[in-house]
């Protein structure tokens, strides 16, 4: 047995540490880039998102590495995603890969299900050893998006362009590479530390920019052709409350114990919408009402064809708390220019914005 | 004389504009791309010197359109700016109290929303060109006529044919069809009109609250059935402002303006001169990862002067660096 997944964002290098704790034979799938979409576009059906695409090009590629044990979340109450597992399946036993889907199937049976399937994986591993995996696994998780939320605000300010970039990629590689917990918080410390040192433009006041929308193009970079990396080059810091680990801490462990995060969220999202629209529409439009007095602007990003969002786009644009939203989608045909084009002319919108309502403060 | 100049390289036509220092044009040309962004930029350059007064003194250079990274390395811009907001600054500098910019150009459309004087919301057609000019031109090619004839003879139209204007495929196959029927050319014309007008506002325009004044500018508005159905579709009169063609340019030229008398630093132009050097051209698939992103490069005398086109910054040399 060996065993395969399909990527978002750095999600393999938890699942990395997992495995080689456990001695699992695993084999990653080269990140994802332009061979993985062009396989996953080729041989998914047209009217399906970018998530699906991508990630049957990342299986498909892990078959070809001989994996033959494929993981992919499946289940109800998410959105198609729930029965994507099942079509992917189907697509490459068609393509002559003999690989069995494994579900992740977190949405019912949380973090119980999650260890079940590793212990399943690992060859009936004793439990202690497969948490102590998890956790270490988890750790790394943490790590990984502490430095990026610090990445997240250097980005605007650094007076060299890309040195937080080249920083990240290498505390990613150092984090990957750590194989025991000291090692991993030394390179945490000595990574946020050496992005605090960077170089600053001291007097720059970065516009803050709100990232949401649905949950694998936000974390996907691919997916979103490096859109925080490019707001980051215009000089706008980007807040996103989604990140996997705070995902795993609030799925895995605290929804069950009766602690939702998502709980403010809907809640602001009440008056103009009362329920869960599959996927992450209800937190969209929740998070726009919240942010509308925090930030200066959203980017809502979502897959093209996919349904919650643009509900979600739909009810964002007559909400009375008022913040501007650039909607963008995703998908195979997403052009870089025309991308850049829309960021630079919403990044000048919010600036002319905030020296109005600058102008307007001086008056008062 | 203090002179600003903005330049707008589109996929079609590309516009120059010069300002004096108290933001007035001076001169303007528009000409066809043609394909070759950097040949009409070094042509442009030449036409628009002759127009200009011996003393002049260019200030500051700004460029905006689809090719305005490429064209503000040629000329050595002070500043590149998008054409969203270059063609929103020019609007507002003739008619500070519009409400709705309409921006019909070769290969792309836009529509801005302006509220209390600053863009409020803005939008932008995607991948398909059916609601631009390259629509019009095309079906003009078909029924062989020229484009300013077709703008004259849309008007005589009495009874305008419906077409299918959702893509320019069909709408091609609906207007044979209806030439076949034994409909008059000149309905036909207007019929494209209405056609390109709801496709624009089904489109871009999907979701925007359009309200007036209402400032067409762009090539598309020469044409005069454009703006009659315009008017029709919206129920309100559309302002066409003079040099609507050239705004892009003009609203480059007054935020480079802008700029420079905020910073105090010396223009970053390269001269007239540049219209005699040789520029190249060349690309390449970069090998250093499974992307194969294909590497644009541009060079005199084999020094490499800008590349683009990477998702990741390995090869991206922009001139300030």
């Amino acid at each position: 047995m060996r065993v395969g997944m399909p990527h978002m964002g750095n999600l393999y290098i938890p699942f990395k540490a997992l495995f080689q704790r456990l001695n699992v034979d695993y084999v990653m799938p080269p990140l994802t880039n332009q061979r993985t979409l062009s396989l996953g576009v080729r041989y998914s059906p047209e009217g399906m998102c970018i998530p699906f695409k991508l990630t049957l090009g990342n299986l498909i590629e892990a078959a070809e590495l001989g994996a033959d044990t494929l993981l992919m979340p499946a289940g109800s109450g998410i959105c198609r995603l729930g029965y994507y597992a099942k079509t992917q399946e189907q697509i490459l036993h068609d393509l002559g890969y003999n690989a069995e889907i494994v579900c992740l199937g977190v949405s019912q049976r949380k973090l119980f299900g999650l260890l079940e399937m590793i212990k399943r994986l690992s060859n009936d591993a004793p439990w202690s050893k497969i948490i102590s995996a998890f956790r270490f696994g988890l750790a790394k998780l943490n790590a990984l998006d502490r430095i990026e939320r610090v990445v997240q605000k250097v980005r605007p300010v650094e007076r060299v362009k890309g040195t937080a970039n080249k920083l990240f990629a290498k505390a990613i590689e150092a984090i990957d590479q750590a194989d025991d917990y000291n090692t991993l918080k030394r390179v945490q410390i000595g990574y946020i530390d050496q992005l605090n040192q960077v170089t600053k433009d001291s007097e720059a006041q970065p516009l803050v920019v709100g990232i949401i929308g649905e949950f694998y193009v936000l974390l996907e970079p691919f997916s979103n052709l490096d859109i925080e990396k490019e707001l980051g080059k215009l000089g706008v810091e980007v807040r996103r409350t989604t990140f996997i680990s705070e995902w795993t801490k609030f799925s895995l462990f605290l929804n069950p114990m009766g602690v939702n995060e998502k709980d403010r969220i809907h809640k602001a999202a009440l008056p103009y919408l009362k329920r869960d629209i599959g996927g992450d529409g209800w937190e969209s439009v929740g998070e726009k009402v919240l942010h509308a007095k925090e930030y200066d602007g959203l980017v809502h990003l979502a897959p093209f064809t996919c349904m919650p969002e643009i509900v979600a786009q739909n009810i964002m644009s007559s909400t009375k708390e008022n913040i501007p939203v650039l909607t963008i989608l995703c998908d195979e045909q997403i052009a870089k220019p025309g991308m850049l084009t829309r960021l630079e002319a919403f990044v000048d919108l919010l600036e002319y914005r905030r020296r109005v309502k600058n102008k307007h403060r001086q008056i008062d | 004389m203090e002179a600003y100049l903005g330049i707008d390289v589109g996929s079609v036509t590309t516009k120059f504009a010069v300002l004096n220092g108290s933001d007035e044009l001076v001169a303007h040309i528009y000409l066809l791309t043609q394909g070759k962004p950097i040949d009409m930029v070094q042509q442009g350059l030449k036409q628009i010197k002759q127009q200009l007064p011996k003393d002049v003194d260019i200030c500051g250079v700004a460029t905006t359109g689809s090719a305005r990274y490429l064209a503000g390395v040629i000329v050595g811009a002070d500043l590149v700016k998008n054409e969203i907001t270059s063609h929103a600054v020019g609007a507002l500098h003739y008619f500070p109290q519009g409400q709705t910019i309409i921006e019909i150009g070769g290969q792309d459309s836009k529509i801005i929303i302006i509220r209390d004087g600053i863009v409020a919301d803005f939008g932008m057609n995607t991948v398909c060109a059916a609601g631009t000019g390259s629509f019009l031109d095309h079906q003009a090619l078909r029924l062989n006529i020229s484009i300013e004839e077709f703008s004259q003879r849309a008007l005589d139209s009495t009874t305008p044919v419906r077409i299918a204007g959702r893509c320019t495929v069909f709408a091609e196959s609906d207007m044979i069809h209806k030439q076949q029927m034994g409909h008059r050319t000149v309905d036909i014309l207007y019929g494209l009109c209405q056609a390109l007008v709801r496709n624009y506002l089904n489109n871009v325009g999907l979701g925007k609250d359009i309200q007036p004044p209402i400032i067409f500018q762009g090539g598309v508005a020469f044409n005069q059935g454009i703006v009659k159905a315009l008017q029709e579709e919206l129920g309100t009169e559309v302002i066409v402002p003079p040099h609507h063609e050239v705004m892009g340019a003009i609203g480059a030229a007054l935020l480079v303006h802008e700029e420079i008398a905020d910073s105090h630093n010396g223009s970053k132009f390269k001269g007239f001169g540049i219209s005699e050097i040789k520029y190249h051209t060349s690309s390449f698939e970069c090998k250093a990862c499974p992307n194969q992103c294909e590497i644009a490069q541009l060079s005199v005398n084999g020094q490499v002067l800008a590349r683009w086109g990477g998702r990741c910054d390995l090869w991206e040399r922009s001139p300030t660096s």
